[in-house]
């Protein structure tokens, strides 16, 4: 362990006792959070010396005295809205706030409400699962979420129960050297469906490090988003982690705008046969941004398919990381694996750093991936100024084909508009509306 | 029209066009053949203002104005048009998004209005009878994944609609049949008219049956080494260039 680690380990012990002191949960959320401390005593710090972060510079993080959020007054008017009916949940410094929440009909022993409130509710249909997924164990912003998580969203569907209207879960932050943990628990028994919109976003200095946790059983299908679109100077360290029953079905999509350093570790769990899931990232990152996914696939089950597309758009002095492992363990035969990775440089001081990895014990499947890194094509530029397009049109709509190919993915379309006119605003280009 | 005057360009370092000399009037079709290599694409890049060629020598002139400062879209704006050889893939831009874009974006450098929307609507299905495009033509991505036919009768397609003042058809016959290229020249035919000019540059002689050259040039060597009337292509056809590649100093005395 690094000889920092330590120093920065006891403010989080003793905030822990504080933090708990006054908190009245069942045991064995109390013991959840005490091995989440522990394990992050004993991962420690990230440090560059350490793999997985090695291009993540958190020393700037590290200066911070990280403190527990006061309560924040937000201006409804000032959120983001889907434009479509949603059961809608919102937080705010990682608590709930009832105000700003918006919850709609749900069919029989559905439930969608606030992890705080449902463990006092429901505490039988959270136990089981929550904490319960593999995956994520080596993220010391995880286990520190699992210490000290506040509160967050509880999606529950029982079996076969397909929810129309999608869950719409905000989390916004307001403040400077705050440090928030929101947690995410959703699962879906057999057969049911879901489509949710996760977004993280706020105003100041702070951390957000964020976990969620998504069980599909059987033939589950869900369509999760996770838009991140933190403040400029925050830093946004996140975790999902997905495990898939039989048949079931993950779509997810990730995107990242927002932020100076914004990580999300992904891990998919492909526990039952004919399981598939599809990722979808896309990071867009500006002046000393820096985007990164970490994601890991792993191929348990025989006949499972993945498809992962993750793309990162950067300009100004902006760095991107794809480190994405495929990992098909021996039984998971006639597994069908793809990874796809495409970055875009607008400036020559971007960069993108790929580590694609395959780890494939199984002798009958398909994998494949590929990574390109690159700027603009000149012949495509020529031929739109040949046609009397601006030099600078015609690289802001070449720029959003390379986007849009991830954004036209998403089958939300308020959602799908809004990110597009998002990234517009983002990539400061201007002149995107209808030629 | 379009002056070239003893345009001399190379292409990294190696000079390509050693003294282009050729003027197109309004109203009139010059074709210019000559075999590979000779310089024919460098030239219509020249024109059109692509990057890496650099002219060393002489000017070319629209109208008047000196073609060689403007950037490329000012050329196009000025109503400048290049058919090209190989038209570039452009996935994710919708190729009615495109068209629409450049027919704005011209329209802006005029002093326009941006065009309204069902005059643009049926300016493009009018002109989609021209080529005999499909529809779902326009939705899908520039050019991604058209054959090489559909590609040539999209470009003939954008002339169409954009009506420039003056075309450069480069090598637009290559990898067509006999029924595409047909499409292609109608199409290019129905522009034809007193006030646009011309340049169609091929290979072979076989377009020019379909698209009548008022003029026609032999370009060997990064110099036009011979000029006459419709004739003279077929004369090519028959004896082909290897007059030319054989002994360039007899064409050039033929030319004189």
């Amino acid at each position: 362990m690094s000889n920092i680690a330590p120093v920065v380990q006891n403010p989080f012990r003793q905030r822990f006792a504080a933090f708990t002191a006054d908190r009245r949960e069942p045991d064995a959320i109390a013991r959840l959070r005490r091995e989440g401390l522990d394990r992050f005593a004993s991962l420690g710090w990230p440090t560059r010396q350490q793999e997985a972060w090695r291009l993540a510079d958190l020393g700037a993080l590290a200066q911070i005295d990280l403190q527990r959020p006061a309560d924040a007054l937000v201006d409804a008017g000032t959120l983001p809205t889907l434009d479509l009916p949603t059961h809608q949940l919102t937080f705010v410094n990682g608590r709930f706030a009832p105000g700003l929440s918006r919850l709609r009909e749900l069919p029989n022993q559905a439930l969608i409400a606030s992890l705080g409130q449902a463990l006092l509710t429901h505490p039988e249909r959270i136990e089981p699962h929550l904490e319960r997924l593999p995956g994520l164990g080596q993220h010391p912003f995880a286990a520190l979420n699992t210490a000290f998580w506040e509160d967050g969203a509880f999606v529950y569907l029982p079996r076969a129960t397909v929810a129309e209207t999608p869950v719409h879960l905000l989390f916004h932050i307001a403040g400077d050297d705050i440090a928030v943990y929101p947690r995410l628990l959703l699962v879906l028994e057999d057969g049911a469906q879901a489509t949710v919109v996760v977004e993280y976003r706020g105003k100041g200095r702070y951390l957000n490090a964020p976990v969620a946790e998504l069980q599909l059983g059987a033939g589950a299908v869900l369509h999760y988003h996770q838009i991140q679109e933190e403040s400029s100077p925050a830093f946004h360290l996140g975790g999902v982690r997905v495990r898939q029953d039989r048949d079931s079905q993950a779509n997810l999509h990730l995107v990242s705008f927002g932020g100076q350093l914004a990580r999300t570790d992904l891990e998919v769990l492909l526990d039952g046969e004919g399981a598939s899931c599809v990722l979808n990232g896309l990071i867009l990152a500006n002046d000393q941004q820096m985007g990164d996914y970490h994601v890991r696939v792993e191929h348990a089950q025989p006949r499972g398919s993945s498809e992962q597309l993750f793309k990162s758009v950067l300009d100004g002095k902006a760095r991107s990381v794809f480190d994405g492992m495929i990992h098909v363990r021996p039984h998971a035969q006639k597994t069908d694996a793809r990874q796809t990775n495409r970055n875009l440089l607008l400036s020559k001081q971007a960069q993108a750093n790929a580590n694609p990895r395959l780890e494939i014990l199984a002798d009958d499947v398909k994998c494949g991936h590929g990574s390109t890194t690159g700027f603009l094509n000149p012949d495509a530029l020529f031929y739109l100024r040949a046609r009397g397009i601006p030099a600078a049109q015609a690289r802001t709509l070449l720029v959003h084909a390379f986007a849009n190919d991830s954004l036209n993915r998403i089958q939300l379309t308020p959602l799908r508009e809004r990110l597009a006119s998002s990234l517009a605003a983002r990539l400061a280009l201007g002149s995107i509306e209808e030629p | 029209m379009l002056e070239i005057r003893n345009l001399h360009a190379t292409v990294e370092g190696r000079e390509i066009l050693k003294g282009i000399d050729l003027v197109v009037r309004p109203g009139e079709t010059h074709a210019i053949m000559g075999p590979n290599g000779s310089g024919k694409s460098t030239l219509a890049n020249v024109i059109a203002g692509r990057e890496g060629y650099e002219v060393t020598e002489g000017e070319i002139l629209f109208d008047g104005k000196n073609l060689l400062e403007m950037a490329p879209e000012i050329r196009a704006c000025e109503g400048l048009f290049l058919a090209f050889q190989y038209p570039v893939e452009i996935p994710g831009v919708a190729n009615l998004y495109f068209l629409k874009a450049a027919v704005n974006a011209v329209r802006k450098y005029r002093g326009e209005p941006p065009v309204d929307a069902m005059d643009f609507w049926e300016l493009v299905h009018e002109r989609m009878e021209l080529v005999k495009m499909d529809e779902s033509m326009l939705k899908r991505s520039v050019n991604e994944g058209f054959s090489g036919g559909e590609k040539k009768r999209n470009e003939v397609f954008q002339m169409a609609v954009l009506q420039p003042r003056f075309a450069v058809m480069d090598e637009t016959d290559s990898g067509l049949d006999i029924d595409a290229l047909r499409v292609v020249a109608d199409g290019v035919n129905a522009l034809r008219g007193p006030e646009r000019g011309f340049l169609v540059i091929t290979h072979y002689q076989r377009l020019l049956d379909y698209i009548v050259p008022d003029h026609v040039h032999v370009l060997f060597n990064g110099r036009i080494v011979r000029s006459g009337g419709k004739e003279l292509a077929l004369e090519l056809e028959e004896q082909g260039y290897a007059l030319y590649n054989e002994e360039p100093g007899r064409a050039r005395r033929a030319a004189a």
